[in-house]
């Protein structure tokens, strides 16, 4: 019997046990409930005030993984253009830098070319609305002198794009007389560096004379200078022996360092001598293709100022605009010519833009040529551009959600200002892990 | 019976608590703030920053040729400073005054809509009082413009300037060697990149020198971050402060606790 009465004890207990432990599970879940989904947003200690970690939410966001890997797309390409490039022979800089100035010049004179096309583009256009605006208005085109308008329009388009052919000039001037200076600079430096590099091989060459001539001298003379070493050992040798002996033994001495010395004074007198004529070569080298280089730049300087010459000659002069129209129709045609000059301007701004990216690249390619880091240039340079603008789109993309999804929590929670990038906090409410919360569950 | 009582009464003031607001308190309502990048791009702004391009252009070409004519070390610090010297003075010339205009213009308008802390635009994600429009109409507006009156003495917002505390002798050593790692470990993964097979293989190098990079930022920097951090949010508490930003993001008002922060750190 008592072991029934036992067991019945130990179920009671064990009840009670089970009582109290659901009682505390479910106080522990009203508290975490509490916690969690019901923050007070006017509680003193935060008083309406949020803020948001967003990059702690960028890294948790699940589009990271893919504005990770244009991360490592992007830091690959600039890791490997980090890289010194190899020093390049005079030719080949004088040749690269042929190709660039060759790449420089067509693009300003795609750019030209577009501007005037633009320009003539433009002014028909304008031409073809003043005819349509001045027939509603019941006025003969040719009798109110449209043709002069049309003139006076073109002739500020034409100005517009003399402007932009001189400042392309102006640009391309600096532009050849920069690189062509570096040139210059490049291939004296890298002349030079040649000159030391073969003085220097001539200096090793005849250190090592030197060395083999000591070492045959020595090993000429090991078996005498041994003999003689082994009679000076003998204590009964008598003193003027020992002298003799001793004598001997500085005569072989002094016949080594004589001949080390003779061979050493005629390689300082020969280095002196190459050194010399090194330096004549050098010069003369770096005069005959510095002197190569300004010809150079003369001529692509004279050719592109014929060219800007004859393209602003051909843009003609300006006539007359015709007085005689209503001021209502003048004002009209002021206002279409006020329209395409706009646009002509606009057109003509991201030409130059265009044009103004092309040279940045080409810039830093010769300065890479040169030896500078620049990072990456040409190909590489694109492709990293275009990696920049993905990870720049995706991001943008990855803020524009957490920002939607933060002030949509943040007036569900009922917050009056959230922050983001704050130093620290001691009040408020952390608002990061709702917003996260929901932006996985989107893409759950 | 009466232990099912205990129990729901329990429960109750469990809930009662949970559920109470901690106290009634009135929300903050005095944070306004400004769009910076809107104020600096106004035509009048951008004429002056031209103006201080072109001659930031000038002066660089003249600050060449004094280089080349430089000597030695000693001249070439002279000449540096000389032309810094110049241009901190032109800016002075060009913006000192518009930004000295905009400052009062945002002060007045700050204390008519009774704000305590005006912020920059960035780091706000939602609510607060956009002055923006004001600030651009006054700037437009030909009228003088009055002396702003002080701001609040005590605001909710602290704010710390992260550049000095950055100058501690112990984030510059750490900072240090972090760069000095990576300028001696980018030529190794660099290399490794060049002979590398495919761009996936590339890719997975610079993932490697990235993760060592921040292997070695979370054992040098992360450490005095965190500390700083929390000896800020300290000082805040003692403060009354809530939020505590960066020094760049305030336009006007708040409370500064630099001095604060620092004592505390070099304890």
């Amino acid at each position: 019997m008592s072991r029934p009465r036992s067991i019945n004890r130990l179920y009671a207990a064990k009840q009670k046990l089970c009582s109290i432990k659901s009682q505390a599970s479910l106080a522990i879940a009203i508290i975490a409930l509490a916690a969690c989904s019901h923050v007070d947003p006017h509680a003193a200690n935060i008083r309406g005030v949020a803020y948001v970690r967003v990059d702690d939410i960028i890294k948790h966001h699940p589009l990271y993984p893919q504005l990770d890997q244009l991360n490592n797309a992007i830091a690959a390409i600039n890791l490997e253009a980090s890289l010194p490039h190899a020093p390049l022979s005079p030719a080949e800089i004088s040749r690269q830098t042929q190709a660039l100035n060759a790449q420089l010049k067509a693009s300003a004179d795609r750019a030209n070319a577009t501007l005037g096309a633009k320009q003539q583009e433009y002014a028909q256009q304008e031409h073809d609305a003043d005819v349509a605006a001045l027939k509603a208005a019941g006025i003969d085109p040719a009798a109110a002198g449209l043709g002069a308008q049309m003139s006076a329009t073109s002739q500020q388009q034409a100005q517009a794009a003399a402007q932009a052919a001189q400042s392309g000039y102006a640009q391309y001037q600096a532009s050849v007389i920069n690189q062509d200076n570096a040139a210059a600079s490049a291939v004296a430096q890298q002349l030079g560096k040649e000159a030391d590099e073969k003085f220097r091989a001539r200096a090793d060459q005849y250190q090592q004379e030197e060395t083999d001539l000591s070492l045959r001298l020595a090993q000429a003379d090991a078996a005498q200078r041994l003999a003689l070493n082994t009679k000076l050992t003998n204590l009964a040798m008598d003193t003027d022996s020992r002298k003799s002996v001793s004598d001997q033994l500085n005569a072989l001495d002094k016949k080594e360092s004589d001949q080390e010395a003779a061979l050493h004074a005629q390689h300082v007198r020969d280095l002196a001598a190459y050194r010399a004529q090194l330096g004549q070569q050098t010069t003369g080298a770096i005069s005959k293709q510095v002197g190569q280089i300004r010809t150079e730049t003369n001529a692509k300087l004279t050719a592109r100022q014929a060219e800007v010459g004859a393209q602003i000659r051909s843009l003609g002069a300006a006539p007359v605009a015709s007085q005689s129209l209503p001021p209502d129709i003048k004002k009209k045609l002021l206002d279409i010519h006020q329209q395409f000059v706009t646009k002509f301007q606009a057109d003509a701004q991201n030409v130059m833009a265009g044009y103004q990216q092309t040279k940045d690249d080409l810039d830093r390619q010769f300065a890479a040529l040169h030896g500078q880091n620049v990072g990456a240039v040409g190909a590489a340079a694109k492709q990293l551009a275009d990696l920049q603008k993905r990870h720049d789109d995706l991001q943008a993309q990855m803020l524009s959600q957490i920002q939607r999804d933060a002030v949509r929590i943040a007036k569900e929670m009922g917050f009056t200002v959230v922050f983001d990038n704050v130093q620290a906090a001691a009040g408020g409410y952390d608002l990061t892990n709702d917003v996260l919360h929901d932006i996985e569950s989107q893409h759950e | 019976m009466r232990k099912r009582l205990i129990s729901t009464v329990l429960a109750t003031a469990i809930l009662a608590v949970a559920f109470a607001p901690a106290a009634i308190a009135a929300d903050l309502t005095d944070i306004g703030f400004l769009d910076q990048a809107q104020i600096g791009s106004m035509p009048v702004f951008a004429a002056a920053n031209q103006q201080l391009q072109q001659y930031q252009a000038q002066l660089n070409d003249q600050f060449k040729a004094a280089m080349r004519g430089a000597r030695s070390d000693a001249d070439k610090q002279r000449i540096t400073a000389q032309f810094q010297q110049e241009f901190t003075d032109k800016q002075n010339e060009l913006i000192g005054p518009l930004f000295q205009r905009a400052q009062a213009i945002i002060g007045n308008v700050a204390a008519a809509k009774k704000l305590s802390v005006v912020v920059d635009k960035r780091i706000i994600v939602y609510g607060g009082v956009d002055i923006t429009n004001d600030v651009i109409a006054a700037m437009r507006s030909p009228q003088a413009v009055s002396a702003p009156p002080p701001p609040p003495t005590s605001s909710p917002i602290g704010f710390v300037d992260e550049s000095a505390l950055d100058s501690a002798q112990k984030v510059k050593d750490a900072t240090d060697a972090l760069q000095k790692f990576e300028t001696d470990q980018q030529p190794v993964y660099a290399q490794r990149a060049k002979d590398a097979k495919s761009d996936i293989e590339k890719q997975q190098i610079a993932a490697d020198f990235q993760k060592a990079v921040q292997a070695k930022r979370d054992s040098l920097l992360t450490p005095l971050v965190d500390q700083t951090r929390s000896v800020t949010a300290s000082v805040a508490r003692g403060k009354g402060l809530f939020l505590v930003i960066d020094r760049a993001d305030i336009v006007y008002g708040g409370t500064d606790i630099t001095q604060d922060v620092q004592t505390a750190l070099n304890k």
